[in-house]
């Protein structure tokens, strides 16, 4: 009875950290892949009695399209609000801009993957962490607070780890 | 000058519309002199432009000249050319096809004549020249030399501008007799303000004194001198009045100009100006008003309207602020219109008369219904100006807006500062708008 109680509870705490991992992958994988999302715009010939008109009025209609040009990874708002701060500096600001959507991607795939799960979630809390800081910068309270739901997932993921399975290393 | 005159010029074809001196496959050469902020605007919609190879860039400020050499890097790849000197660049560039000139306005007419003279097409911003001599002085290099000379009016190849006159008032006729148009360019306080600059950029004053400025402030600031330029009813009012007489298809009979230093004491052009002109149209008497101020841009920002005893056309250059209307007391519906695509339905209007208590039934006349465009283009403003400008160079189309044509709209412009300087009427001759 006690073996059963005890495998049921461990099946529990199992699917608990894999929801938790497909969860924060998802989030980040899918962060990552928006990154260079943007939109396709094309032109179409506006038509008048019956026929396309031949001076060049259009009606335009956007399609999401995914790009390597279209990579941003601080988005163009927070980017140029960035620029002011003194505690940010421009290189750095590059460099993070540069950095941000690769490392969303490749989290997201190491926790879906189960890879490293403990190492990549503390990376994936360090992530969070700084976009907190650049908000905490920003004043932007709301955003605060919703990274830090991310990381109470995570600290309850790292909390789960040793129920972790199907994974393709479980190392770290 | 005769209203039939008037019309021919500014209706006609244009004397010289195009070259055929090269097939759509080879790039065309270009060379850029003035890459200040008129040349980095034209160079941005020139960027959307296949065929075209920028070989030389020429600019006397060496902030604006290795900027713009920049700009030409990153989009070909190679690092065009750079002159300080226009003369000096076409001596050394041999082989250019067309040269855009984005200079101040009293180095248009120097630098259009001696690209022309030197064999090239050219593309000069507007005002043609802050003199009308200098004016006269182009149209005669263009039709000496044959070369093509477009003129900056950029509206003319706007597809929302063609579309409405060639459409809508031409063959539509959705006007019915217009009767008074209406113009206004409000611009800002804020950007209206002198241009500042970096001491540390400035430019050597004998580059200065050699190129006509007296100084690095009158060099960033050249609009606001009256013997560098025409004043905001030059630099602004050019492009609407332009369109005044486009649309009506001739050049006002009269005019009667008002202006002053209301705001910027200190400047030499007035900052304030109103002008009356009187046409002689086919259809009638025109009476049409055009205000350019500089210290507000309240009351609609820019546009040119167009009234009749039938509708009422709103334009500008930002489709936001352009509308049609139909009088309500018109015998013509606008419904088929709609049917057949030419106009779209738009907000419905405020009503009038019965509407509150502040409105008195007997004042009041009903108001007109709005109707829209059927569509947009989303290019930037100068794009389709200089599509047309290099593929009449290529043979495939005619010059919208040839240095002669431009004359003719431009020269009632010059005579209105001097009508308000004198606060007198001029009534307009052949001597004043001939060249």
């Amino acid at each position: 009875m006690e073996n059963n109680t005890s495998n049921s509870s461990d099946l529990g705490y199992t699917f608990s950290i894999l929801l938790l991992r497909i969860w924060l992958g998802i989030r980040s994988l899918q962060t990552g892949i928006e990154k260079f999302a943007g939109v396709k715009m094309s032109e179409t010939a506006v038509t008048i009695d019956g026929a396309p008109n031949t001076y060049g009025l259009t009606e335009s209609t956007g399609e999401k399209a995914y790009a390597f040009s279209n990579y941003q990874g601080v988005p163009q708002a927070l980017h140029d609000k960035f620029v002011g701060e003194p505690l940010i500096p421009g290189f750095f600001l590059t460099i993070y801009d540069f950095v941000l959507g690769p490392a969303l991607l490749i989290l997201g795939l190491t926790l879906l993957l189960g890879v490293a799960t403990r190492v990549s979630l503390f990376a994936m809390g360090l992530l969070y962490t700084s976009l907190t800081f650049g908000l905490i910068l920003l004043k932007q309270d709301a955003g605060i607070a919703w990274l830090g739901t991310h990381i109470i997932l995570i600290v309850m993921a790292l909390v789960l780890a040793k129920h972790n399975r199907f994974t393709i290393m479980n190392k770290w | 000058m005769t209203r039939s005159m008037g019309a021919g010029l500014v209706m006609g074809a244009p004397s010289i519309l195009s070259a055929a001196s090269k097939g759509p496959s080879d790039a065309l050469k270009i060379g850029i002199i003035g890459f200040g902020k008129q040349g980095r605007v034209l160079f941005e919609a020139m960027s959307n432009i296949k065929g075209l190879h920028f070989q030389a860039v020429c600019d006397i400020w060496e902030y604006n000249r290795k900027g713009g050499m920049g700009k030409v890097r990153a989009l070909q790849g190679h690092v065009p050319n750079g002159y300080v000197d226009a003369e000096e660049m076409l001596s050394k560039e041999k082989d250019l096809d067309a040269v855009i000139v984005a200079t101040p306005d009293f180095w248009h007419a120097p630098h259009t004549n001696m690209c022309l003279e030197a064999g090239l097409h050219v593309y000069c911003e507007k005002m043609m020249s802050n003199t009308l001599d200098g004016a006269r002085s182009m149209v005669r290099a263009m039709e000496k030399t044959g070369k093509l000379c477009q003129i900056g009016h950029q509206r003319r190849s706007n597809p929302r501008y063609r579309y409405t006159l060639n459409e809508l008032i031409k063959k539509q006729n959705v006007t019915g007799q217009i009767v008074n148009v209406n113009g206004q360019w409000n611009r800002a306080v804020s950007s209206s303000q002198d241009i500042a600059y970096k001491e540390s950029l400035a430019i050597d004053p004998t580059i200065l004194k050699k190129y006509g400025f007296k100084d690095m402030h009158q060099f960033m600031n050249w609009r606001t001198y009256r013997d560098l330029s025409g004043g905001p009813i030059s630099d602004l009012g050019a492009h609407q009045i332009d369109i005044f007489n486009w649309f009506l298809g001739t050049v006002p009979t009269r005019l009667y100009a008002s202006g002053g230093n209301d705001y910027f004491k200190d400047r030499e052009h007035f900052d304030n100006v109103m002008v009356i002109f009187d046409y002689d149209t086919d259809q009638g008497g025109v009476r049409a008003f055009y205000q350019v101020l500089t210290t507000t841009s309240a009351g609609g920002g820019y546009y040119e309207s167009f009234m009749g005893a039938d509708g009422t056309i709103h334009i500008s250059e930002r489709a936001a602020y352009t509308n049609f209307y139909r009088e309500s007391g018109s015998s013509r519906s606008w419904d088929p219109l709609v049917e057949k695509g030419y106009l779209m339905k738009a907000y419905a209007a405020a009503p009038a008369g019965d509407g509150g208590a502040d409105a008195i039934a007997s004042y009041e006349s009903a108001a007109p219904e709005a109707y829209a465009l059927p569509g947009n283009f989303n290019k930037p403003p100068h794009q389709p100006h200089l599509e047309n400008f290099f593929a009449s160079v290529r043979g495939e189309e005619k010059l919208r807006c040839d240095a002669r044509h431009a004359f003719e709209s431009e020269a009632p412009i010059y005579w209105v500062n001097p009508s308000a300087l004198e606060k007198k009427p001029i009534t307009l001759t052949e001597e004043h708008l001939s060249v």
